[in-house]
C-alpha cells in the first residue's frame, strides 16, 4: 500500500475521467475542479488551497467555447465524496443522491421509462 | 469441452462477423475493376485490425477504460470533442450504409421496395438493441453471416484459372486499363472498409459488456488473431468471384445484384439463397455495432452511465442516443440516397478517421499507469510504428486521391 | 477559482515580462491506507449482485493489481507547471518515463522542452483577465521565486 502523499498533476490524473459512484455507475467526467482556501474561502494566489469540488456538464462548455460561469451554480460533486483514484475517479456514495446527475434522471423517468420493456433487464433472459 | 465450444463459438463469430457492407461492396468493386491486384491491402487491413483491436481490447480489459474514455482523457476535451465529432459523423454514415445494406439484401430475397424494407430493418435493429442480451445478439449474428462462405463455395464451383488468380495477385499487376490513381484510391477505400473505426469502439466497449478480466486475454487474442485472417480469406473470395465473372463481362458493380451474380451463376438459388441470408446477418450485425458505437462513443465522452448489460432505464442517455443515431441513418435513406455510394463514401471516409482513434489507443496501450505489466511488448510496439505510419498515410492521402479521380470512377 | 481557469493561463515574471503558459496545476493527495479494496471499485455491473457475486469480485481483484488505485483524501495545490507552449495533445511525457512507443514521446517531449515546476507560494497574483484588453487569465510570479524540475516524483 502506498504510503504519504501522492503527486498528481491536475490535468494529466484527473481532468476528463470518468468519474464512477460507489457501485461502479459511470456519473460524469471530471469537467472541472474548484480551488477553495482553508474553511471554504475563496482560493487565493500563493496561499493554501485544496481542492474543493468536481465540476460537471456546464463546467465543460466553458472549458471547451471559454467564457465564463458562476461557478457557485454549476453541478459539482464534493471533494469529500471522492473515494479512490485508479483509471477512473470512484465516489464513495451512490449517484441516485446526486444533484450533479439531474439529466440522467430526467431522460430516465420523462423517456427511456415509458418505453415498453425501458425497465427489462437485458442480462436476465436466460 | 466446454472451453473448446467456447473457443470455436468466439472464433466462428470473428470469422462471420468480419465482413460487413463496406467490406462487401469494396471487395466487389475491386475485383471486377482490377481482379486480384488489391489482394494484399486486404491483407495489410487485416494485420492491422488483429493489432488494433487485439490492442484495444487489451487496454479495456486491464484498465476497465473502454477506447472513448480513454481519448477524452488523453487529448481533453477540445481535440477530443473534434474527434468526437468526425467520429460520430463517420460512424453515423456507416451505420446508414449497414441499413441500408440490409434493406437491398432483403429486397434481393423478396423483390419487395428497398424504401420498404428500410424503417423495418431500422426498427428490427432497435428493437434488438432494446431486448437482447449481448452476448445472444453477437453470436446469431456471427454464426449466420458464416453462410458468407457461400462466395468461396462459388469460387471453387465456377473453377477459375487459380494460376492466372494468383498472378494477378503477386505481384501486384493492376489492369493497363485503368489509372494509378483510381488503383491507390482502391486500396485506400479497402484498407478504410478493412481497418473501420467502429469497429475498435465496439471491441473495447464490448471487452466491458461482456466482463472481460486481464484473464480473458488469451481467448481474445485467439480469437481475433484466428477468427479475423479467416474473415480476410472470405473478403478475397468475394473480390475473387468478381475478378473471375464480372471482370470479364467488363461488368462494373453498382448493385447488390451484380454483387452475388457469380454465387447465382455458380450455385444456382440454393446457395444463392443462403449467401443472401448470410448479407443479411453480416449487415445486421454490423448495424447492431455501428449504432452501439455511437452510444458508446459519446456516452464514453462525456461520462454517461452506458452499456446492452445494463437495464435502458440505467443507461438513459445512451438509449437515447442510439435511437437517435438510427432515426438519422433511416431518415438519410428515406431520401432515396444511394446505400452502395453511402457505404463507397463510408469506407474512405473511414480510413481518414482511422488515426483519431489508433493513435491514442497506441499511446495508453504504453502507459504502465493503465496497463500495469500489460504495456505494449517490443514486437507488438515495433509493427504499432508501422502501421502509425500506414494509417497517418492512408488518412492524408485518402481526401486527395478522392478528389483527383473523382471518387474512384 | 477553478483548476480550468489556470490551464493555459499565460504566466509573467515579477517585472511582468511573459514566461510562458501555465500547462498543468500539481496536487499532492492525501492517500489512505486500506487493506481491502472495498466495494464498488472498477466499472462495475449493477443488478447482478445475485448471480455473478464471485465474478464480480474476481473481476476487481485481478483488475485492481495492474492499474494503479489509491484511496485518496484531501487535494493540495503543490504548483504550477511552467511550460513554454500550451500543452496539448498526449500532454506529460514530458514528466513520466514512457519512451515508446516511438516516435510519439520523443516528439511530445521536444514540443516540450523548458518545462518546469513554481511552487505555489511562489505565485504573487491570478488575474482573471476581466479587465479591458487583459486577454484572459494571467498569472504573476513573486520576486525570488525557483524554476524546479518538472518530473512527477
Amino acid at each position: 500500500m502506498t504510503h504519504g502523499p501522492r503527486i498528481v498533476d491536475a490535468r494529466l490524473h484527473l481532468l476528463s475521467r470518468q468519474v464512477l459512484d460507489v457501485d461502479g455507475e459511470p456519473v460524469s467526467t471530471v469537467d472541472d475542479l474548484e480551488l477553495r482556501g482553508p474553511d471554504g474561502s475563496e482560493a487565493r494566489a500563493g496561499q493554501e488551497a485544496h481542492v474543493a469540488a468536481i465540476l460537471v456538464g456546464p463546467a465543460l462548455v466553458t472549458r471547451l467555447f471559454g467564457g465564463r460561469a458562476p461557478t457557485s451554480r454549476m453541478p459539482r460533486i464534493a471533494w469529500d465524496d471522492v473515494g479512490h483514484l485508479g483509471t477512473a475517479v470512484e465516489l464513495a456514495v451512490s449517484s441516485d443522491g446526486l444533484d450533479a446527475d439531474w439529466v440522467e434522471h430526467w431522460v430516465r423517468e420523462r423517456l427511456v421509462e415509458r418505453i415498453p420493456g425501458g425497465r427489462h433487464d437485458p442480462e436476465g433472459d436466460r | 469441452m466446454k472451453k473448446v465450444f467456447a473457443a470455436a463459438l468466439g472464433i466462428l463469430t470473428a470469422i462471420g462477423g468480419f465482413v460487413d457492407i463496406g467490406d462487401l461492396v469494396t471487395n466487389a468493386v475491386v475485383g471486377s475493376r482490377f481482379g486480384m491486384s488489391l489482394v494484399w491491402v486486404v491483407v495489410v487491413g487485416v494485420v492491422g485490425i488483429c493489432l488494433f483491436a487485439s490492442m484495444a481490447g487489451r487496454v479495456t480489459a486491464v484498465s476497465g477504460r473502454a477506447t472513448f474514455e480513454i481519448i477524452r482523457e488523453r487529448l481533453g476535451p477540445r481535440a477530443a470533442g473534434a474527434n468526437l465529432v468526425a467520429s460520430f459523423a463517420i460512424n453515423l454514415l456507416t451505420l446508414t450504409a449497414e441499413i441500408g445494406g440490409i434493406a437491398l439484401a432483403l429486397h434481393l430475397a423478396s423483390s419487395v421496395e428497398p424504401r420498404l424494407w428500410i424503417p423495418v430493418a431500422g426498427l428490427a435493429v432497435w428493437l434488438v438493441l432494446w431486448r437482447v442480451k449481448f452476448q445472444i445478439m453477437e453470436n446469431v449474428a456471427g454464426l449466420m453471416g458464416l453462410l458468407l462462405v457461400g462466395f468461396a463455395v462459388a469460387l471453387f464451383l465456377l473453377g477459375p484459372d487459380w494460376g492466372e488468380l494468383l498472378r494477378q495477385a503477386v505481384p501486384p499487376s493492376p489492369p493497363g486499363t485503368e489509372h494509378p490513381a483510381s488503383y491507390w484510391y482502391y486500396a485506400v477505400a479497402l484498407f478504410g472498409a478493412a481497418m473501420t473505426p467502429y469497429e475498435v469502439f465496439f471491441f473495447s466497449s464490448g471487452a466491458v459488456e461482456e466482463r472481460w478480466t486481464a484473464k480473458d486475454l488469451s481467448t481474445n487474442r485467439v480469437n481475433v488473431l484466428v477468427g479475423f485472417p479467416l474473415g480476410g480469406l472470405l473478403s478475397v473470395a468475394i473480390a475473387a468471384c468478381a475478378a473471375v465473372v464480372l471482370l470479364p463481362a467488363g461488368i462494373e458493380v453498382s448493385s447488390l445484384s451484380q454483387i452475388v451474380l457469380p454465387v447465382a451463376q455458380a450455385g444456382g438459388v440454393l446457395l444463392l439463397a443462403l449467401v443472401i441470408v448470410g448479407i443479411v446477418a453480416a449487415t445486421f450485425g454490423a448495424a447492431l455495432e455501428t449504432a452501439l458505437s455511437s452510444g458508446y462513443t459519446v456516452a464514453q465522452y462525456l461520462g454517461w452511465s452506458w452499456g446492452k448489460f445494463r437495464r435502458p432505464a440505467r443507461a438513459a442517455r445512451f438509449h437515447l442516443t442510439m435511437i437517435v443515431a438510427l432515426l438519422l441513418g433511416v431518415g438519410i435513406l428515406m431520401t432515396s440516397v444511394d446505400p452502395i455510394a453511402v457505404t463507397e463514401m463510408s469506407v474512405v471516409f473511414s480510413a481518414v478517421a482511422l488515426p483519431l482513434t489508433y493513435v491514442p489507443i497506441l499511446v495508453v496501450a504504453n502507459d504502465p499507469e493503465y496497463m500495469g505489466e500489460h504495456v505494449n511488448g517490443r514486437v507488438v510496439n515495433a509493427l504499432g510504428t508501422v502501421y502509425l505510419v500506414i494509417v497517418v498515410v492512408a488518412a492524408v492521402a485518402a481526401i486527395p486521391l478522392m478528389i483527383a479521380t473523382g471518387a474512384g470512377s | 477559482m477553478n483548476v480550468g481557469d489556470l490551464l493555459d493561463a499565460r504566466v509573467l515574471g515579477p517585472d511582468g515580462v511573459p514566461l510562458g503558459v501555465v500547462v498543468d496545476v500539481r496536487l499532492a493527495l492525501e492517500t489512505r491506507d486500506e487493506p481491502d479494496d472495498g466495494p464498488g471499485g472498477r466499472e462495475d455491473r449493477e443488478d447482478r449482485e445475485d448471480s455473478e457475486d464471485r465474478k464480480d469480485s474476481e473481476h476487481d481483484a485481478a483488475l485492481s493489481s495492474r492499474a494503479r488505485r489509491d484511496a485518496v483524501g484531501g487535494a493540495v495545490v503543490l504548483g504550477l507547471l511552467v511550460g513554454p507552449r500550451r500543452a496539448g495533445s498526449y500532454h506529460g511525457y514530458e514528466r513520466t518515463q514512457v519512451r515508446s512507443p516511438w516516435p510519439v514521446p520523443q516528439i511530445v517531449r521536444r514540443l516540450h522542452r523548458g518545462t518546469y515546476l513554481v511552487r505555489w507560494q511562489d505565485v504573487a497574483a491570478v488575474d482573471d483577465g476581466a479587465a479591458a484588453g487583459a486577454g484572459g487569465w494571467s498569472v504573476r510570479l513573486a520576486p525570488g521565486y525557483a524554476e524546479l524540475p518538472p518530473e512527477l516524483g
